[in-house]
């Protein structure tokens, strides 16, 4: 008997506390695994704040406001949270040593099942707890920052929606910081997982907010759908690791992995069992799904029909990076295979260039935002394959700010001319009345993103990158590619800038200045909010009334928030310079993180003069036609740059006099094919649509049709079996008191009879 | 004595608030009418406060912590279900009374129904801190009696009428049996304390490894007796009946308070055959067990194929109830395994922890279906309780919709929901004791339950809502405080699957199996007055009779 | 097995059924059993039956039967404790415990007044 109650789910542990007080947080530390320090519990209301946000705006919802004060509540959360991830930054990186610590907020799983071997207990313990170390930091500080931004940005952005729909969008938008930060700070891989979970929840319900629009639905179908592939990977990577390592929890694993590790170093990959190594694949199956990277991209781009300041928050600054994180976050896992950096290295380089390559030919200026994302999230892949985690993180950091910058002013555009986003048909938005701000900010904006050199962070961090492709032996191919994905970026960026911002001021607005004209219908960009209207001395409602529309320029929170976001930007490049013997102040933190574990053999004298060659890559370190990559990457990649705006200024601004035509027609149409396939997206869907839809969909009906024949037949007779014995039961249920107590008497006397043989025997 | 007392504190709070909610009821002054539901909301918080804070002295030597959860359990339940019930009584008095009517306070029912509710929750209280047989009769009537009535008052209609009468006299008929049964218990043992009682059987059973017979008959009229307040076959006739009698907030009460109390005096009464028989010496005796499981598998089974085929949403979940009282009873067959057994084994916290599952979910049900009413064609308004009435329940009422939704798909025992964390304990308990053919009944009345519970979600979720009603249109008519209870409710199935680890580990803790023996002599010193053993049964009994 | 305490028990049960069924027998047999129609109606006494049996009356009958057993039973606990109380020692814990037992008990019987009384059981109009 007691081998089956061995057998069976026992559930031990001390009784979970909610209480967020140091005491109960030092006396559980211990217990959730590993001998990590207590952290502070103010880390605790990183995710509790905008959990409190969340309830605030549902409690607004509920309360029928309609005012902007479920944004204000929201920014003033959010605000808050980045505050204790400052402290928290402060608690990490001030001590002597910097380590990992625990912060636990209460208990979630803890499952035990019998002893294994050794007397160890087979158990799954996973814990509300928070693992604070310098990379936490770093994630949930430009997630947090970003999100008050975007948030203040949004509370006029959404001007047009306020009532519920203004709280069911800073309630999702609440809900995201909360998972993120589920997603960044667990201790544990189902925290982890949960937060992958509430991020994509959330992605979709965001995608879809216009939920009357049906591209926006089928957008955020899409996305989930695609997720759900990736996160299956995830899902199986997890479990694999469970079941290799016997926890989830990082404290454990990442001391239980440290013997492969050690093999890797030596190269001995043939005694790393293939499960191990199988464990980092899956992994970044659910990484592309997530981040965006072939053949998993397709969503992003389609995701932008959400409204902007979401696609700037999770559709390029944060949410798609949580791959980015998984990856960097494990590192100790993937050096273990031979396999999983390069497969990262080789989809990262080839997914920037296909996106870029898309990008160079769409109109759409907030779809070539999103290519743009897809692409330099390829980047950061490519960095950690070629084993520079600190110049991924790094891109991560930079490409957050100034493509949240991006997204904002293409936002703001967007909302000023009703919704129009074809760069055919906007002009010289400079130089309007009011717009100013927005084109410097956009210019800033670009100027990173093309990596314009010495003046934006966007250079230095994509520098760090290709330097180290032509450093990091065998990777030289990806280093070349992405320098040409570097010129194609300046180009089409700037092809942005040039068509949209510069030249002859011309505009048509969007189909939602149109709509307009019926009552309650989509006014959401022109509803009167109280914007400033700068220097317009009429209104909307008079505009449209002589039929004529009228852009209207942003008001002072879109400002504030663009001019915060392109000084950041800019002053990101200080991190480059702050801490030089590890590569930066990024350097420093990821090096102190669990993402640096390639590190220790390298011996950090100055730069990465001395490849990882334990790491399993051999030979010795990668020249750049015979120089140190490091010395000259500055120039080369200055030149691409600019070589990349100067086309794009000869193609699309010299000598421009209207918005829909440019130098660039011609030789769109002298390229042919070539151009109507970026333009078309080298139609991946259509390929999808063809190679997994339809066959999908064929396979669905025939067993949709096996499933109404047989299963059915067969449910069907299992569900009238106990219909019929209800019918003959429920005979004996007619109402009448008597047959009840005969009833209740014949049972007992039954009962009573049955007892009596049963002593008798 | 005085110890004692301190133990009776929550009771004693609702005792008082009973007696002030009775006079203050029936004032002529409607703000002070109007007042008496709160006093009693405020009562029933402070009671379940107290409980927590003030637990006294262990009621039972075996179930050290068991009254305390107990008393918090229904007192929070209680809350949530006064919230549902407020509204309910003198709704048509009170409104005739506004229209200039004179107030006639013998016409007004309003003081007895609240006080009968506190009056009822105290008797479960009650039930948990008993250590006598007659105290344990006592305590179980004054949950019942007080039910007969608010079936009978909770509605102008015959057919509460109805009901209130089949629940009484069926009612009685239980409590004769079970007090037949303690009857027997005490010929057999020659003492009416539970604890004494224990130890006696235990003693006799040293001899024989049979039970006393007379214990046995007198333990299983007990458990078929109770069988009536947890609705059990073959007790359970009367459930649909007045279950769709009564006015739907009192379903609520009656489908929750009883069961509480039964299932808690079920615990005490079989902790005194005690789970020490069979090959483990871990089950009941064999009669005892074999009619348990018959009991179970039969209840289950019943409950879930007669509410396949109901109409009726209270029907439907009046035999669902049923059904709910078979799956715990599983637990009570698998008893709490040896002392110190994880809970996982632990079938009593199992119990426990699926009474407060099952509570939460059932009022987030009942309050869905007490918030709709229909208006027939004559004029009158009438609680809604046809299936179809729930027929896209989502997108004309969301919020009553989703509360359905999640209500249901909770009672199916769905995971992630509060459902399914409930029923995890009562498979586990019942594989640890090895009682398997007993969890595959369990395993396909689960199965079956799913059939009307996901009818009832789809039919609110999926359908399309009626757009030419039958009779006359479905209308929202309560109080603000039984859509709250209900959000509450759904909120909780959903937010108390999180903190389900926790919760077990509570239920666990209340469940703490301590079956000590006192060596040597069965009786403490408390219990002195009170003949010892069997032996003294043929003594003369006339000395303690004296001054 | 001795069984000679249980006869009175016997004695009794014979004596219930030999009176039941003596009394029904020797009515049938010795008493004169006429038919007709003046027999038939509801009382015998000749008075005309009017009315359905099924008629209202007032329920304050009831009521009053009630509160008279409220304090009917409030007697019947006070008896037996005002005999027994006079036997405890003055001024120990259990002569107080019995005193505040009573005074809890005459409390309820108070509550169950106000109540009748605020409820109108005794206004008669």
């Amino acid at each position: 008997m007691s081998d089956v109650t061995t057998g069976i789910l026992t559930a031990l542990g001390g009784v979970g506390t909610l209480a967020a007080s140091g005491g109960d947080a030092a006396a559980h530390a211990p217990a959730s695994g590993g001998a990590l320090p207590a952290a502070s519990p103010l880390v605790l209301l990183i995710p509790l704040l905008p959990l409190l946000g969340c309830v605030l705006c549902g409690l607004c919802a509920a309360a029928g406001v309609r005012t902007k004060l479920p944004a204000w509540l929201t920014v003033a959360c959010l605000g808050a949270a980045f505050v204790a991830a400052l402290k928290m930054l402060g608690d990490a990186t001030g001590g002597p040593g910097t380590h990992a610590t625990i912060a636990h907020a209460f208990d979630w799983f803890r499952i035990e099942w019998g002893k294994g071997p050794g007397g160890v207990s087979r158990e799954l313990v996973a814990n509300f707890s928070f693992y604070v170390d310098t990379l936490t930091c770093l994630w949930m500080l430009f997630v947090t920052g970003l999100a008050t931004l975007i948030g203040l940005y949004a509370s006029e952005y959404m001007a047009g929606e306020r009532g519920p729909g203004y709280c069911r969008f800073f309630a999702a938008f609440n809900l995201f910081v909360l998972s993120m930060s589920c997603l960044v700070m667990g201790d544990n891989l189902l925290l982890l997982y949960l937060g992958w979970e509430g991020v994509g929840l959330c992605s979709y319900l965001l995608i879809g907010y216009f939920y009357q629009k049906p591209s926006a639905v089928a957008a955020a179908k899409k996305a989930f759908i695609m997720n759900r592939i990736g996160d299956l990977g995830l899902a199986l990577g997890i479990m694999l690791t469970f079941v290799k390592f016997g926890t989830v929890e990082y404290a454990e694993l990442f001391e239980r992995i440290r013997p492969f590790v050690e093999l890797a170093r030596h190269g001995r990959f043939d005694e790393i069992p293939f499960s191990v190594q199988l464990i980092p694949l899956l992994f970044t199956v659910g990484a592309f799904g997530k981040s965006a990277q072939l053949p998993l991209y397709v969503w992003l781009p389609d995701a932008m029909e959400g409204p902007t300041p979401v696609s700037a928050l999770i559709h390029a600054a944060t949410m798609v990076t949580a791959g980015v994180y998984l990856v960097a976050r494990f590192i100790p896992f993937y050096v273990c295979s031979d396999l999983a950096l390069p497969v990262v290295a080789w989809v990262g380089t080839l997914t920037a260039l296909t996106a870029a390559t898309i990008g160079m030919a769409q109109f759409d200026i907030k779809r070539i935002m999103a290519y743009s994302t897809v692409s330099q999230l390829g980047y950061m892949f490519a960095g950690l394959g070629v084993l520079t985690s600190t110049g991924a993180a790094f891109h991560v950091f930079t490409h957050a700010f100034f493509k949240a910058l991006l997204f904002l002013s293409c936002g703001a555009v967007m909302h000023g001319f009703g919704g129009q986003l074809d760069l055919r048909k906007l002009s010289g938005v400079r130089k309007m009345p009011g717009w100013g701000i927005v084109g410097v900010c956009m210019l800033v904006g670009c100027l990173n993103l093309s990596g314009f050199p010495l003046l934006t962070s966007g250079f230095f961090s994509k520098d760090m990158i290709l330097a180290q492709a032509f450093t990091t032996p065998g990777f030289a191919a990806i280093g070349w590619i992405l320098l040409l994905t570097a010129g194609l970026t300046a180009y089409y960026t700037f092809r942005v800038y040039f068509r949209v911002f510069e030249g002859p001021s011309q505009f048509e607005p969007g189909d939602e200045a149109h709509a307009h004209a019926d009552p309650g219908d989509q006014a959401h960009a022109h509803a009167p909010a109280g914007h400033a209207h700068g220097g317009h001395e009429h209104g909307h409602g008079q505009g449209h009334g002589d039929g004529h529309f009228h852009p209207h320029a942003p008001g002072w929170a879109i400002n504030t928030v663009l001019a915060v976001l392109a000084v950041c930007s800019t002053a990101a490049i200080g991190a480059y310079f702050i801490d030089r013997d590890h590569h930066g102040w990024v350097g420093r933190m990821v090096d102190s993180s669990t993402a640096a574990w390639e590190a220790p053999g390298a011996g950090h004298s100055g730069a990465h003069a001395e490849p990882p060659a334990e790491t399993g890559h051999g030979a010795a370190p990668g020249t750049f036609l015979g120089m140190d990559p490091h010395a000259v990457m500055y120039y080369v990649s200055a030149v691409v740059a600019l070589v990349g705006i100067g086309a794009a200024w000869w193609l699309h601004l010299a000598g421009r006099t209207a918005a829909a035509t440019s130098r660039a027609d011609g030789l769109l149409a002298a390229a042919g094919p070539v151009a109507r396939g970026a333009q078309g997206k080298w139609f991946v869907d259509e390929v999808y649509d063809a190679l997994v839809v339809t066959p999908l969909w064929v396979l669905a009906h025939v067993f949709h049709l096996l499933d109404k024949l047989l299963i059915d037949g067969l449910v069907n007779l299992a569900g009238w079996v106990p219909r019929g014995a209800g019918r003959t039961a429920s005979t004996g249920q007619n109402g009448l008191l008597h047959s009840y107590a005969l009833g209740m008497a014949g049972g007992l006397a039954i009962v009573l009879v049955v007892a009596l043989f049963m002593v008798k025997n | 004595m005085i110890q004692k007392i301190q133990s009776l504190w929550p009771e004693i709070v609702l005792f008082a608030t009973a007696c002030v909610v009775m006079v203050v009821g029936i004032s002529p002054s409607v703000a002070v009418r109007r007042s008496c539901g709160v006093i009693a909301g405020l009562g029933l918080a402070l009671a379940g406060l107290v409980a927590i804070d003030w637990p006294g002295p262990a009621s039972s030597v075996v179930w050290p912590a068991l009254a305390p959860y107990v008393k918090v359990l229904v007192a929070g339940v209680g809350v949530l279900l006064l919230l549902v019930l407020a509204g309910l009584p003198d709704r048509e008095y009170e409104a005739a009374v506004a229209h200039g009517q004179r107030y006639d306070p013998i016409r007004a029912n309003r003081a007895e129904f609240y006080a009968f509710f506190l009056f009822s929750i105290m008797g479960v209280m009650l039930v948990s801190g008993a250590e006598d047989l007659i105290w344990l009769f006592l305590a179980l009537e004054l949950t019942s009696l007080p039910t007969y009535i608010m079936v009978a008052i909770s509605s102008s209609r015959n057919r509460s009428l109805e009901a209130g009468v089949k629940y009484f006299f069926l009612g009685a008929l239980g409590a004769a049996l079970f007090l037949y049964g303690f009857a027997l218990l005490y010929g057999a043992t020659g003492s009416t304390n539970l604890e004494t009682i224990r130890q006696v059987i235990a003693q006799q059973r040293l001899g024989s490894e049979a039970v006393n017979g007379v214990a046995l008959a007198g333990a299983l009229l007990a458990v078929i007796g109770v069988g009536f307040k947890i609705a059990a076959v073959p007790m359970h006739f009367y459930t649909a009946d007045v279950y769709q009698g009564a006015a739907s907030p009192v379903t609520a009460f009656l489908a929750f308070v009883p069961k509480t109390a039964g299932f808690v005096a079920l615990i005490l009464l079989l902790t005194t055959i005690g789970w020490g028989y069979g090959p483990s010496g871990q089950s009941l005796p064999e009669p005892i067990r074999t009619v348990l499981w018959v009991i179970a598998a039969m209840t289950m089974t019943v409950g879930n194929v007669l509410a396949v085929v109901q109409s009726s949403v209270k029907r439907v979940l009046a035999y669902s109830s049923i059904a709910h009282s078979g799956y715990m009873l599983v637990g009570l067959v698998a008893g709490p395994g040896p002392a110190g057994a994880p809970f996982a084994r632990n079938g009593i916290a199992a119990i426990l922890f699926y009474l407060l599952c099952y509570g939460v979910m059932n009022l987030g049900a009942f309050a869905v279906m007490a918030s709709l009413e229909r208006r027939s064609r004559s004029g009158a308004t009438e609680e809604a309780d046809s299936i179809d009435d729930l027929r896209g329940l989502c997108t004309t009422r969301p919020m009553l919709g989703w509360i359905m939704v999640v209500s249901a798909v909770g009672l199916l025992g769905m995971p992630p929901l509060l459902g399914f964390f409930g029923k995890l304990p009562l498979f586990t308990s019942g594989i640890g004791a090895g009682e398997i053919p007993l969890v595959v009944v369990l395993g396909i009345n689960s199965a079956i339950a799913a059939y009307y519970y996901l009818r009832l979600a789809a039919l609110a979720l999926l359908e399309d809502p009626d757009v030419t009603p039958v009779g006359g249109g479905l209308s929202e008519n309560a109080p603000p405080g039984r859509k709250f209870a209900g959000f509450i409710c759904a909120a909780a199935v959903i937010g108390l699957s999180a903190l389900a680890w926790p919760l077990i580990n509570l239920a666990d803790g209340a469940a703490k199996y301590e079956p000590r023996l006192t060596p040597g002599s069965a009786v403490s010193a408390r219990e002195a007055p009170i003949v010892p053993s069997a032996d003294a049964l043929t003594e003369p009994r006339a000395a303690s009779g004296r001054p | 097995m001795d069984l000679s305490s249980y006869l009175p028990i016997l004695l009794l049960i014979t004596m219930a059924v030999v009176f039941a069924v003596a009394n029904i027998s020797l009515t049938l047999a010795l008493g004169p059993s006429r038919q007709g129609p003046v027999k038939g109606t509801t009382y015998e006494s000749g008075m005309d039956p009017f009315g359905t049996a099924r008629k209202r009356f007032n329920v304050r009958f009831y009521l009053i039967a009630m509160v008279f057993l409220v304090f009917d039973i409030e007697i019947i606990f006070l008896y037996p404790w005002a005999v027994a109380f006079p036997n405890l020692q003055a001024g120990t814990t259990e002569s107080w415990v019995w005193l505040g037992r009573i005074l809890f008990f005459l409390l309820t019987t108070v509550v169950a007044y106000v109540y009748g009384y605020r409820k109108g059981v005794f206004r008669f109009d």
